[in-house]
């Protein structure tokens, strides 16, 4: 007849074994993961003004680990301003500017802006390969001194056939939001 | 009680498709055959086996000395079964008249003989646990399901889903990572701990699912606090000539389907060797929500397996590989960009993005590839007793596609490679002529690496996880109508991590765990027909690396998630009952179970404010433990009006609360109830009987929920209608089943609470499946 005692000790000594086993095995060091870029950051914002007289401002706006600061001109009131949109990936020496790769799939990109508080009305003047607009490029006509802010939206393959969305509504783009700023907005 | 023994194990072991050879003439029908059962090995007789003529109900059992006879047979060729208790059944073809004595032998494992007697009563690593199985009648008809809807009908269970491609089960309320799979012995080892990581198996591989529904730790090791999903492993034949099964279904919401083959048989002349081949497919295109196409939702699967083995009194032996592989698309219109981008999905109430539909997947998608190898080794020490070693090598390759700037679309941004090496060695033994149990050690060795190239920062760390266990589980029969049974476990594992910091250095921070389980459970017959279980029992979990050190914006949750390095593992105390009776000759049928879980510890996401980035606002969520109850009930009433009509009704109820803070816990299922009238034909001929099927199924809507946690209140409750229809044929000895499924019969549009992407879209409109299931050859 078998006995539990000898079971037992059949048990425990497997158990031993095993134990044993796991620590006499010399183990690899775990691979340490590769140090990644990250390949679609997007640390700064800035955009560029032109007034008529050939004048230039700028808007900046930096973002890292702890939070988004702003750096900006005061832009002059009443006027058209030539506007341009420089997106930088800083991370990287030299910086990447991920606004080329906007442009190069600038069907599947589109900028939106909405001033709030401020006299402000924007027109695109920059086309895809479809015709529709991208925004890197635009015209903003600026009105009345005053101060407010200007949000700045950047939507991944939005729907520019949908209703408005050409024209600058972003209430039926879809997509996804790659950049979402809010610049303080003074004119005078 | 015996007989009643014999009769249950010859139903449940011995379940054969109807062979019919019967081609009697109409004449002189008084011949006579005499035969003797006897042992295989050692030529003793077998008494009392039963011999049945095979497309009649006649039938005799054999006498002390394994002697039968049949009389009244007319000329010809007839065909007898021949069962006996631990024996495989035999078949054999015989022609009338036949003068000499038909002997026939039979494998007997005597060795085997009182664990299936154990198993005919109650299977015998259940004895406390509430538990349920999906058997493979069941299965045929859900064909081309994945396995969270295959066992979706199971009292208690619910389903998390991510779109209509990606579900999880849900026990009790409890998913994830605190619900272990075992495949085919072998413990499931895949990414699990993201809301959208579907389990990576091919239901086509196994034909009987089993729902523990209970802390488990001891019998299946950490995470085991909701409960275990047992997918079966089929037995190999020993012997005979190649049979097999073929399974098809359409599907017409997602315009495809899905089929399977399976192959078996045994090796001519070499006795005891039996292999078994299988392969399926699944192909579908978009699905259709009720009143728009539900974009990127295709779905492609493909799976195979094979396994080869040997048996024999005192020897088994296993190999088994398979592989499975999936691609998915995600809903296009659930890829969003930032909070902003949620709460626009929310105002509008519509997806965005509704296309055509086709066959296409865009990103974001998922491909998944799992393989799984393992090799059991068994050998009966003594007549009673059996050691079991069995290793598993598992594979697990998770690649996440995200719609990415700058043709980054096609390299993806999660990129996980899982190895898993894993061993048990268990010893069955019998103390005394009562008491039998099992004890044995488990290990595993796993290692998680993130494939260079994504060029995005990993959500989860490189880790190597290390664990050894030991237990016991001892069962104590007290009388025929009690059976107590004890178990206990000692686990301990080590994780040890790497990866980069916020200043990126290089960091291998090491965590190690030590954990303890029991359980305790009793199962009482009160009557023949009353089953009462009780048991009681602890789980643990250690956390998951994706809890300690998560870190980062996770891509389409719209959601920052941060680890906490400190947590400590999870532990459970769970409480179970369950009554399970039958009266008035199974005419009224009722199950009740109640179960109660306390868990310290209990790690979840915390909602900790807004952080600002490039892409606007997300909200933070930070991995904390709390303290939690969960109490839940399930109920299944069965009555049958006549003969042919059989009315169901089932509910299911989880109460979770989250003892650190009085609220309640997030994404809990919310009750719901089933009602289910069932009207079976009766067989005519080789005609299976016809069933018509009605459900109706009323979910109602979550009004428990903490309000601060949720960025949208829970979808109302709905209604939904299925229908089935199904009947079978004999043919032979092969058998054809087929049928039709309509589920959301009325095409209702509804949301349901635990769908990840109710923000975005309704959840499957109508959905018809033609379905069939062949099977040939014995067996």
């Amino acid at each position: 007849m078998y006995k539990p005692t000898t079971q037992l000790t059949l048990a425990l000594g497997l158990t031993l074994a095993l134990a044993a086993c796991k620590k006499d095995e010399k183990v690899d060091p775990i691979t340490p993961p590769a140090p990644v870029n990250e390949e679609e950051l997007i640390t700064d914002v800035k955009i560029f003004f032109t007034d008529p007289s050939g004048n230039a401002y700028e808007w900046h706006a930096e973002i890292d680990d702890a939070g988004v600061q702003f750096n900006g001109d005061t832009l002059p009131a009443n006027t058209l301003l030539q506007t341009e949109i420089l997106v930088l990936d800083a991370s990287t020496t030299p910086a990447d500017t991920v606004s080329n790769e906007i442009l190069a799939e600038g069907d599947e990109h589109q900028f939106f802006f909405q001033a709030n508080g401020v006299d402000l009305t924007f027109a695109y003047s920059d086309s895809d390969v479809n015709g529709r607009p991208i925004g890197l490029l635009s015209q903003w006509q600026t009105g009345n001194a005053g101060a407010g802010e200007v949000v700045l939206i950047l939507r991944h393959e939005p729907l520019k056939d949908a209703a408005g969305v050409s024209d600058g509504d972003i209430t039926n783009a879809g997509g996804s939001t790659d950049i979402e700023v809010v610049f303080p907005a003074v004119l005078q | 009680m015996p007989s009643r023994v014999l009769v249950l194990l010859f139903t449940t072991c011995c379940s054969l498709s109807q062979g019919i050879v019967l081609h009697a003439q109409e004449s002189i029908c008084t011949h006579v055959l005499l035969g003797r059962v006897i042992d295989d090995h050692d030529r003793t007789p077998l008494e009392f086996a039963e011999v049945l003529l095979v497309g009649t109900d006649r039938g005799v059992v054999a006498d002390i000395d394994g002697r039968f006879r049949l009389d009244g047979l007319c000329p010809g060729q007839i065909t007898i079964r021949i069962a006996h208790l631990g024996c495989d059944p035999v078949e054999r073809i015989v022609n009338v008249p036949r003068a000499q004595e038909l002997v026939i032998r039979m494998e007997h494992h005597a060795h085997e003989l009182r664990e299936m007697e154990v198993v005919s009563k109650r299977p015998d690593e259940q004895v406390g646990h509430s538990h349920e199985t999906v058997e493979a009648d069941e299965m045929v008809r859900n064909a081309g399901a994945g396995i969270a809807n295959m066992i979706g009908k199971v009292a208690g269970v619910t389903m998390l889903n991510s779109g209509p491609t990606l579900s999880k089960p849900v026990i009790h309320g409890l998913s994830g990572n605190r619900i272990v799979i075992m495949n085919q012995g072998v413990r499931q080892e895949d990414q699990q701990w993201g809301g959208e990581h579907a389990p990576n198996l091919d239901p086509f591989t196994t034909d009987r699912i089993t729902v523990v529904k209970g802390a488990a730790s001891v019998q299946y090791g950490s995470d085991a606090l909701g409960g275990v999903i047992v997918t079966e492993p089929v037995p190999l034949p020993r012997e005979g000539p190649i049979a097999g099964s073929f399974h098809g279904v359409g599907i017409a919401n997602g315009r495809g389907g899905a089929a399977g083959l399976q192959l078996q048989g045994g090796l001519g002349n070499w006795r005891g060797f039996g292999w078994r081949v299988q392969a399926s497919g699944r192909y579908l295109g978009d699905s259709e929500a009720a009143r728009y196409v539900l974009s990127n939702t295709g779905d492609r699967e493909a799976g195979a397996s094979a396994s080869f083995g040997y048996r024999d009194h005192r020897f088994s032996s296993t190999v088994y590989y398979s592989r499975f592989e999936r691609q998915l698309g995600i809903l296009r219109a659930a890829h969003i960009g930032s909070l902003s981008d949620l709460r626009a999905a929310i105002a509008t109430g519509e997806p965005w993005f509704v296309a055509d539909r086709t066959y296409a997947i865009d990103v974001p998608r998922q491909t998944m590839t799992h393989h799984l190898m393992k090799a059991e080794v068994g050998y009966a020490i003594t007549e009673r007793s059996r050691i079991v070693a069995t290793y598993g090598y598992q594979l697990d390759d998770r690649k996440e596609f995200d719609l990415r700037r700058g043709g980054r679309s096609g390299t993806p941004a999660l990129d996980l490679d899982l190895r898993v090496h894993s061993g048990d060695l268990v010893l069955k033994h019998w103390i005394g002529p009562q008491v039998h149990g099992r004890v044995g050690v488990s290990g595993s060795l796993q290692q998680n690496i993130n494939v260079p190239g994504t060029g995005v920062r990993p959500l989860i760390p490189n880790y190597r996880r290390g664990n050894i266990g030991a237990f016991v589980i001892e069962h104590v029969p007290l009388s025929e109508r009690l059976e107590l049974e004890a178990g206990l476990r000692l686990e301990a594992s080590k994780l040890e991590v790497a990866k980069f910091d916020a200043n990126d250095v290089l960091i291998n921070p090491v965590h190690e765990f030590t954990n303890g389980a029991f359980h305790a459970g009793m199962a009482w017959t009160l009557k023949d027909s009353t089953l009462v279980r009780f048991g009681v029992g602890s789980a643990y979990r250690p956390p998951h690396v994706s809890e300690l050190y998560s870190e980062g914006l996770h891509h389409g949750a719209a959601a920052i998630e941060q680890g906490d390095p400190d947590l400590e593992s999870e532990r459970s105390l769970s409480a179970t009952a369950e009554v399970d009776g039958s009266w008035a000759d199974g005419r009224l049928t009722a199950r009740l179970g109640l179960r109660s879980d306390r868990i310290d510890d209990m790690i979840y996401l915390r909602p900790d404010g807004t952080r600002l980035t490039i892409r606007g606002a997300f909200p933070v969520f930070q991995y904390v433990a709390t303290n939690a109850v969960l109490h839940s009930a399930d109920a299944q009433l069965g009555t049958c009006f006549g003969r042919r009509l059989k009315v169901d009704l089932r509910f299911n109820t989880v109460r979770a609360h989250d003892r650190g803070t009085g609220g309640w816990l997030f994404l809990m299922p919310s009750d719901r109830a089933a009602i289910e009238f069932t009207y079976t034909t009766i067989a005519k001929g080789k005609w299976e009987p016809w069933e018509f099927m009605v459900r109706g199924t009323q979910v109602l809507e979550q009004r428990r929920v903490s309000s601060d946690i949720d960025l949208d209140a829970p979808p109302p409750g709905y209604t939904l209608c299925d229908l089935s229809i199904g009947s079978g044929r004999t043919m032979g000895k092969d058998r054809l089943r087929f049928g039709v499924q309509v589920n959301n019969l009325f095409n209702a549009a509804y949301r349901d609470y635990l769908d990840r992407f109710r923000y975005f879209a309704d959840a499957r409109g109508t959905d018809v499946r033609l379905w069939f299931g062949y099977a040939f050859g014995s067996r």
